[in-house]
């Protein structure tokens, strides 16, 4: 690029150089040292922003001027580059100082990241490729804001008003849903492969297939990486294998996703596999891909026993934890309760197992598709709906992947804080800053295509690829998330009450979120693009906005943040959910917060908090079931809490200061943040808090359900 | 009691053309993209997923509910609210 570099006065000196250059040098960004030319500024100035030739010669002059008045012994780039910018804002010429921009990150900042963990996302461990990933993602960040983004988009994001998620991933889209058959029929056979492969002939080498895959499409996507039906897709390879083999294979699965973080030394992997004991209605009747990529002449409905003995396979190794005993963080197990299942033999005993596996190590998810509804879940709660063309494609379900392109959450106490009690002030509000973040999407959307318009020889060739007639990243059938935080702080800043404070309090929360729901409907006809609530994690988000709220809005915010405002612990309470502190049992929770969700079509849950407590698995299978009958609920997950201890590699219930097998105090703690497990030592304060305030089940399921324990009553 | 309805929805219009809503104290709430309210009162009453393919929509005073229009026509008249 031939940038200026650094300055110096003395040292050698160029031969041609003149008198005013003679005791100057420059190290340029070739690694090579030239003479100070004050042209590389016009030539930068002219090649970046819109600037003539003759102001680009006026600003250079005046900065050659003040570097040499003011006598300084060593110049850097960025203080030159800070230097033309002060000029041109000297000068009025704003808009090309932002297009001259350097982004970049302090020397002290970088330090901190270099010796300090990063705490914005529990699921990056510390070390050198995790902080290059994020010395990375703060460049693109700034780049997003800059030049992704327009300013009034930026500017929210920056005052809080909303959150752009995932802006150190802006050239990738943000989750997606997948399924085997795509490896099954083409193999893995990916643009830019060193080598590539026939579709898998057996079941490990199509399990290899898989993980590779996971990881490839993780640099692409900037979130989960969801698998449906997995238990079901693997089956024909399974046929005739003992069950020592399908033992393996499940334990190999379950390890490889759990490992790769190790591995790579950066992110691990949000990797979730959608499971099912039942072979559900829409893969009935569809031809079988098997080893080698061909037609095995059966349907899938033929494989159900052997899709459920590996899944009671997988279950078994997700019961035992990993070598410690601690529960595998991934990938998540997403079990699938439709009607058929109830209809399908051996699922008592099968809910009676992933219930104890539930209520010992918390793994299991609960996803519910009543009626016709069927779904691929992934992350922390997002699902994708299949709507009736899906359903056409699972005639051949390696078309069906589905992606959201990007996530914008509201902050919505801000809005209540703004709105001064005012009903229509408040939905005004809310209606402009839905359109605003319909703004971002459209924004990102814009230069998401500009990198797909490259084809297989861009940045995204692996989502451009086409192997069955279509793009592998399918556009026109992408989401567009609109999110929220603190609806709970929003409905108390308003009315006074918390959403479990009174029925007035939890229907207005229902009528913000009607109202959400019905906006979002309109900017899909409007912009033509499938615009949809999700409830968001907001593993940081939470914690952002009620910092800058405390910051911007106080008094009031002083007495609706949420956790410990002197230690700096503040948080809102996630998306639509009850308080994690109310003191709601958890059959209203589950059904209160399950009138929510659906209006929330890309994914809500309820999150059960657990504590020590350790639930009878007979009366976990009951409220499972009786949460399918008698509730709207789309999601539920059980989280236990456990200590594991560093000296004796023993994992223990609840979580203790010490480790109650050996006494050493060095343990972690393991609990579930937002939507999987991770040690607590490396949540953010806002998670911190929120973990002090949670509301444990505390003996609600401990008892047999003969014994009356309330878990029947939901 | 509340009958949920929607614009351009034959089967409401039945129902509403045939018994004499207000005689008996049937509120009615016409879903639509400018009335969150309407949307929020029918998801406090679970049925959010059943008006997808199932308007209109009585909810009795004990939160039960009756979908379909003849049904709904014939539990209304048997209340004496036929139309004049």
């Amino acid at each position: 690029m031939g940038e200026v570099m650094e300055l110096n006065r003395g040292g050698p000196v160029p031969r041609d150089s003149d008198a005013t250059d003679r005791v100057l040098f420059v190290r340029t960004s070739d690694m090579e040292i030239v003479n100070w030319d004050r042209s590389r500024i016009v030539e930068a100035l002219v090649r970046e922003t819109f600037l003539d030739r003759d102001t680009a010669e006026r600003v250079a002059e005046a900065v050659d001027q003040m570097i040499h008045r003011s006598r300084i012994q060593v110049l850097t780039a960025p203080l030159i580059r800070e230097l033309v910018d002060a000029k041109l804002i000297e000068m009025g010429l704003e808009s090309a100082r932002r297009m001259h921009t350097r982004l970049g990150m302090p020397l002290y900042d970088v330090e901190e990241l270099l010796v300090a963990p990063n705490r914005e996302n529990a699921n990056v461990p510390h070390g050198p490729e995790a902080t290059n990933l994020t010395l990375a993602e703060n460049i693109k960040k700034e780049y997003a804001l800059l030049a992704v983004f327009s300013q009034e988009v930026a500017d929210a994001h920056m005052r809080g008003d909303l959150h752009l998620h995932d802006l150190g991933f802006i050239d990738r889209p943000y989750c997606s849903g997948q399924s085997l058959e795509y490896l099954k029929r083409f193999g893995l056979n990916l643009p830019n492969s060193l080598a590539n492969a026939r579709p898998a002939k057996h079941p490990e080498v199509l399990l290899a297939h898989m993980v590779k895959f996971s990881a490839a499409l993780q640099s692409n996507f900037a979130g989960a990486i969801g698998w449906d039906a997995v238990n079901l897709f693997f089956a024909p390879y399974l046929e005739g294998l003992p069950d020592r083999d399908v033992e393996q294979l499940a334990q190999m699965l379950i390890f490889e996703y759990s490992q790769q973080a190790v591995a790579r030394g950066g992110q691990a992997i949000f990797s979730d596999i959608n499971l099912y004991w039942e072979v559900p209605k829409h893969f009935q009747d569809v031809p079988a891909i098997g080893p080698g990529g061909e037609y095995t002449g059966k349907t899938y409905g033929d494989y159900e026993k052997e899709a459920q003995r590996f899944l009671w396979k997988l279950f078994d190794v997700y019961a035992e934890g990993d070598a410690s005993g601690r529960p595998f963080f991934f990938p998540k197990p997403l079990v699938h309760i439709t009607e058929k299942f109830f209809q399908t033999e051996g699922h008592e005993r099968f809910l009676h197992r992933i219930c104890e596996v539930a209520a010992e190590k918390g793994n299991t998810y609960f996803v519910f598709d009543r009626g016709d509804t069927a779904k691929i879940s992934e992350c922390c709660r997002l699902a994708f709906k299949l709507e009736k063309s899906d359903l056409e494609d699972a005639k051949q379900p390696w078309r069906m992947r589905y992606s959201a392109l990007q996530n914008v959450t509201l902050n919505l106490p801000r809005i209540a804080y703004r709105a001064g009690g005012d009903d229509t002030r408040l939905f005004q509000q809310l209606t402009e800053r839905m359109e605003l973040a319909a703004q971002a999407h459209l924004q990102k959307k814009a230069f998401i295509e500009r990198l797909l318009s490259q084809g297989e020889r861009g940045p995204l060739s692996l989502l451009t690829m086409n192997r069955d007639g279509q793009p592998y990243l399918r556009m026109h059938r992408v989401s567009y998330l609109l999110g929220m935080v603190g609806l709970n702080e929003m409905v108390k800043i308003h009315t006074g009450q918390e959403l479990h404070g009174s029925e007035e309090a939890f229907r207005f929360g229902l009528k913000v979120i009607a109202h959400m729901k019905l906006t979002a409907d309109k900017l899909a006809r409007k912009h033509g693009m499938h615009f949809v609530l999700e409830q968001t994690p907001a593993e940081s988000t939470a914690y952002r906005f009620a910092k800058l709220d405390l910051k911007y809005y106080s008094p009031a915010a002083g007495s609706a943040v949420r956790g410990d405002v002197a230690r700096g612990e503040v948080y809102y309470t996630n998306s639509t959910q009850l308080h994690v502190g109310s003191p709601t049992n958890p059959v209203d929770r589950v059904r209160l917060e399950g009138l929510f969700h659906p209006l929330i079509e890309a994914g809500a849950i309820t999150h059960l908090w657990l504590g020590e407590e350790r639930p009878h698995p007979e009366s976990l299978a009951r409220f499972v079931m009786k949460i399918f009958r008698n509730t709207h609920n789309d999601q539920v997950a059980f989280s236990p809490e456990f200590t594991t201890c560093v000296a004796c590699a023993r994992t223990s219930r609840g979580l203790s200061e010490t480790c109650p097998h050996c006494g050493s105090d060095e343990v972690e703690g393991i609990t579930r943040i937002t939507g999987y497990f991770t040690k607590i030592s490396s949540w953010n304060k806002g998670k911190i808090g929120e973990l002090h305030d949670r509301q444990r089940t505390a003996g609600y399921f401990s008892g047999a359900p003969s014994a009356g324990a309330g878990a029947a009553e939901a | 009691m509340t009958l949920f309805t929607k614009v351009g929805c034959g089967k409401c219009e039945y129902v509403k053309e045939r018994v004499d809503l207000a005689a008996l104290g049937v509120a009615v709430e016409e879903l639509g993209p400018e009335n969150p309210d309407a949307l929020a009162h029918l998801a406090w009453h679970g049925l959010v997923n059943v008006a997808e393919s199932n308007l209109p929509i009585l909810v009795l005073e004990d939160s039960s509910y009756l979908t379909g229009a003849v049904q709904i026509r014939k539990y209304l008249e048997g209340l004496g609210g036929q139309a004049a």
